[in-house]
């Protein structure tokens, strides 16, 4: 399988009061093409950092990221905009969609600015994103009239408009009820299935077990990893793939 | 918790709370300055009158006369207290040398030379003391040390083809007659020795007959007494209500711009609040529902934030009250040096105090106002929202998938500012205003500059303007210029004119000098604002403000005195003339030669105008010959010397507001859509992106702004300054707008500030991050 992303010896410094603190401490990861990747830890281990790190959302303290055959730390701020705009997906827990954009605005801004496509084809791609996730009808609503899983799959088809070749999800299901969550997943999945890489940032254990590789992070490092099989929600146990999980990272100090 | 609500609320609105806080003292510290100012020169001018003991009623009269006619009629007259004549020497410009090898050929003043008064109008020195000069001695009028940086010891010659004589400056006048830059009269005063000699060898003298009364309130009374009488009256007359109001307009003018600009300052600052404000509810939106829910009364909350904005606006009163009484001299020094300064009294050290914390009082009261809305805050909903969530409206009809055609970022720009109209509201006020303030002057000062103008000076427009007055032998030589004019093979086409006091009878039935041109108006025609020029031998046209005065309309009857005869005429038309105090009339009957105070001749050339100019300027003495340009600059030189500075101030003023107003506002905006800007970078939208879509919001406003702005220049600014004008008799002023300068040059200024201003303000939204904001 091809490498799509690597972070080598990457490390975050802050300084607060006049005291660095150091989040992330050498990390090194592979992420490779087509899988679903969770990274698991405690509040404050560092995962969503290392997220917004090596999508160059924020600069890394020391370290590189090679994403797509790219240097991303390398690059200009413009140039790291551009690749986060064209290659990259992202869903939060707060959904972060823009307030003043009703659901379909927010869905096609990314592509609008992007101009990969003219704007008749990004207008039907949204609507076809919509039609896949069961938005459709919400289309014209503002943002303030849906509930909040309805909101995360509108979170979802922004991040699928330019097509990325890998969508990062830091805690997608974090404020969703069971069944919003279990819907959420659900989709991430066929997104998966069709080729698109995905790393998630999450401490339910549910959502972690059914990726095949768990990243356990501790104080800034990376402690270890487990493999699962390819998820198949009609052939697996999730309870036995939870419980497996749940042991290793009992283990692990979790 | 409240202490808590309000530091957290200063910290995060710091620049604007400190841009609130300059803008309410600045504001308090005009205020209390411009009250000090007109406290001081009403104060001073009292004074100074009282020292110089001014005349009541002073009549100038150039040719000969017999004083004791005057005499005779005054010991009859039980009005009169005392009186006086002036002997005073007229020194062409050519002849005069201030302290300086260059005559003053090119200047517009009409310098006269006197002994020091007698009875009364005393010419006074910087100490408001009587001047006293010795022979070869003299004191020098105020204007010229100011505007020649003169010193004591310098020197002034006089000097024709064959005389020569030099003086010492040993004082400064301080005249209350001749004093305000407005009169092109100054008076020198040199010891009687002197003044023989000067009397002798150079110049014509003019008479300055004056009078005072033993009650002022006689004056009218008097003045028409005066008028019909025998006495001389070849020249203006001016008396002690129109030199108290020449005293006072440059400085109470200067007083009432810095009034006006406090204001203005005022102004902005609550609409500064008022954001502040709406700003804090949406911010603290939960914190008030929350405060609410527990049983806070909505007059306690609201009295938590006004306690904030109490103290802002008494502590910047008071700072800039305290400014004021550094900056009060610097406003002060034009007064003090042309009128004098007067011991201090209590309504100067109370009125301007009051006046700053009238400031105060506005912006609590405004406050007060604006937190009205805290009543409305839901507790529930804000508990259960976070947030009044009416905010950002939307509005699927500006959808941005319906956008086809206009480039995204610039439709997102532009969506945001219809949908959001009201958060942008102080900023397209402050750019109508900034808008209004640079065209209204600028439009003035290009109308007042144009050969247009001459149409509010009562004058038809021609290429040459002569003007003979003051001078002996006035009619002979008017006559030998004429024969030249009619010999001139250049000349296309003239018209004489002659302008003389005569009397008209007013509407108490009693007389009333009046300059009344007389000549052929078919010629060279001026607009009438009613009616038509006076064609026929019985008609007759008034200027605005005579006809005002007078109660006339087209069409009525004015009785004339011409001649030694009452004359019947017919009003004709009603025309805008600004000179000699804006009371002028014209009239289509036969001069009366021992009337005419000056004269005038129009004519057109087929030859270079220039050329023409100076040829007559070198074939005849004591004439003025001059272009329309040229003669308008002359007659208003004053009033465009003082609106070119007044626009320069203007444009700096605009610039300043603009350049404030629109950083504080976006940095305001920016840090309000912080979470915006911060999800639209993590999603990839680059930053140059982001950034276009403020420039819009921007931009989209100001030119709305410019657009209201210059539609208000030239509806309510015309407006405006056709009230303003009708005072001096021009009520109909249509602006001549130079297109460049309005609507091209000066738009492009203002939208190279706001886009300059709008990117550094916008720098900060670099360093937002979605990290801030997805709090774990």
């Amino acid at each position: 399988m091809n490498e799509i992303l690597q972070a080598n010896n990457l490390c975050k410094k802050y300084t607060v009061n006049n005291i660095e603190k150091e989040i992330l401490k050498n990390v090194n990861l592979t992420i490779n093409e087509g899988e679903f990747v969770s990274v698991m830890g405690p509040s404050g281990s560092g995962k969503s950092t290392l997220l917004y790190n090596i999508s160059g959302m924020d600069k890394m303290s020391e370290g590189e990221v090679v994403f797509d055959g790219i240097q991303l730390n390398e690059l200009s701020e413009s140039k790291q905009s551009e690749i986060r705009l064209n290659k990259m997906g992202f869903v939060f827990q707060q959904n972060n969609l823009l307030k003043n954009l009703g659901i379909i605005d927010n869905i096609i801004l990314s592509a609008y600015i992007a101009k990969n496509s003219p704007k008749e084809a990004i207008n039907k791609k949204a609507e076809d994103l919509m039609k896949k996730t069961g938005i459709f009808d919400l289309a014209h609503n503002d943002i303030t009239q849906v509930s909040g899983g309805q909101l995360q799959r509108t979170a979802i088809c922004r991040a699928l408009i330019n097509d990325p070749i890998i969508l990062f999800g830091d805690e997608p299901t974090g404020a969703l009820n069971s069944k919003a969550a279990s819907n959420i997943m659900d989709i991430l999945h066929s997104i998966n299935e069709e080729g698109t890489t995905i790393m998630l940032v999450t401490h339910d254990i549910k959502v972690a077990s059914q990726s095949e590789r768990v990243i356990f992070m501790l104080d800034g490092i990376i402690k270890g990893e487990y493999k699962l099989s390819k998820f198949d929600k009609n052939k697996n146990n999730i309870k036995k793939r939870e419980s497996e999980l749940s042991k290793w990272l009992l283990e692990m100090g979790f | 918790m409240i202490f808590k609500i309000l530091k957290r609320d200063l910290l995060r609105k710091k620049i604007i709370t400190i841009a609130v806080f300059i803008f309410i003292m600045l504001s308090a510290m005009l205020m209390a300055s411009g009250t000090n100012m007109i406290i001081n020169l009403l104060n001073s001018l009292d004074y100074i009158f009282e020292k110089a003991s001014a005349p009541h009623f002073t009549q100038s009269h150039t040719g000969d006369f017999n004083q004791d006619i005057i005499d005779e009629w005054s010991t009859k007259n039980n009005l009169i207290k005392s009186r006086q004549t002036i002997e005073m020497i007229n020194i062409s410009g050519s002849n005069l040398y201030i302290n300086s090898n260059l005559s003053e050929k090119h200047s517009i003043i009409d310098n006269g030379f006197v002994k020091q008064s007698k009875e009364f109008d005393y010419l006074l020195n910087l100490d408001n003391n009587i001047i006293k000069v010795t022979k070869g001695e003299i004191a020098v009028p105020i204007h010229y040390m100011q505007n020649k940086d003169l010193k004591i010891g310098d020197t002034i010659r006089i000097q024709n083809n064959n005389n020569e004589i030099s003086f010492i400056i040993t004082d400064f006048v301080r005249d209350v007659q001749m004093n305000p830059s407005i009169i092109s009269s100054k008076r020198f005063v040199v010891n009687t020795t002197d003044f023989n000699t000067l009397k002798d060898n150079f110049g014509d003298s003019e008479y300055l007959i004056s009078f005072q009364l033993k009650d002022i309130n006689t004056l009218k009374e008097f003045r028409n007494q005066y008028s019909q009488s025998n006495l001389p009256q070849k020249g203006p007359t001016i008396d002690i209500q129109i030199l108290r109001l020449m005293n006072s307009l440059t400085d109470g003018l200067i007083a009432a711009v810095i009034i006006l600009i406090s204001i203005l300052l005022c102004v902005i600052s609550l609409l500064c609040l008022r954001f502040i404000i709406l700003l804090t509810l949406e911010e603290d939106y939960r914190e008030i529902g929350v405060m609410k829910a527990i049983g806070i009364s909505p007059s306690k909350i609201r009295n938590i934030y006004l306690s904030k904005y109490f103290i802002l606006a008494i502590t910047a009163a008071f700072t800039g009250y305290l400014l004021s009484l550094f900056v009060n001299s610097l406003f002060m020094d034009n007064i003090m040096l042309y009128i004098g300064k007067t011991p201090l009294s209590y309504f100067e050290l109370l009125l301007p105090s009051a006046a700053s914390f009238l400031i105060a009082l506005i912006v609590i009261l405004f406050s007060l106002f604006v937190l009205k809305r805290f009543k409305k805050v839901s507790a529930v909903e804000a508990i259960r929202m976070g947030s009044s969530g009416g905010i950002y409206s939307n509005n699927d009809k500006l959808a941005l998938y319906k956008n086809k055609t206009i480039n995204s970022n610039i439709f997102l720009g532009l969506r945001d500012v219809v949908l959001r109209f009201k958060t942008y509201i102080i900023l397209f006020l402050v750019f109508i205003l900034c808008t209004f303030i640079i065209i209204v002057p600028l439009n003035f000062l290009n109308t007042i500059q144009s050969p247009e103008f001459i149409k509010y000076m009562g004058v038809g427009k021609s290429d040459i303007i002569l003007d003979l007055r003051n001078t002996q032998q006035m009619q002979k030589q008017f006559e030998n210029i004429i024969a030249y004019l009619k010999n001139d093979p250049d000349v296309t086409k003239y018209a004489p004119y002659i302008t003389g006091k005569y009397e008209i009878i007013n509407q108490e039935g009693t007389a009333e000098s009046l300059f009344v041109t007389t000549g052929n108006f078919d010629i060279f025609p001026i607009d009438y604002v009613n009616g038509k020029a006076p064609s026929e031998k019985n008609e007759m046209a008034l200027s605005y403000l005579s006809a005002n005065e007078l109660e006339k309309n087209v069409g009525d009857s004015i009785v004339l005195i011409a001649n030694g005869k009452k004359q019947n005429l017919i009003l004709s038309g009603i025309y805008q003339d600004i000179t000699n105090g804006g009371k002028t009339a014209k009239a289509n009957i036969n001069p009366d030669y021992d009337k005419a105070v000056w004269y005038n001749i129009n004519f057109n050339v087929d030859s270079n105008i220039p050329d023409k100019v100076n040829e007559y300027n070198s074939t005849f003495d004591n004439i003025k010959v001059t272009d329309i340009e040229g003669y308008i600059n002359q007659t208003v030189s004053n009033i465009i010397e003082q609106l070119q500075l007044l626009t320069i101030t203007a444009i700096l003023i605009a610039i300043f507001i603009t350049i404030l107003i629109t950083l504080l506002f976006l940095k305001m905006l920016t840090a309000k859509d912080m979470s915006q800007i911060a999800v639209m970078k993590s999603i990839g939208i680059p930053l140059r992106d982001i950034k276009i879509q403020y420039i819009t919001k921007a931009l989209f406003i100001l030119n709305l702004g410019i657009i209201v702005g210059t539609i208000l220049s030239n509806t309510l600014g015309e407006g405006l300054l056709s009230l303003l004008l009708s005072v001096l008799g021009a009520k109909n002023i249509q602006f001549i707008i130079n297109p460049l300068q309005a609507y091209i040059l000066s738009p492009i200024f203002l939208i190279l500030i706001v886009t300059v201003t709008t990117l550094l303000s916008i720098n900060s939204i670099e360093d937002y991050n979605i990290e801030d904001i997805n709090v774990e």
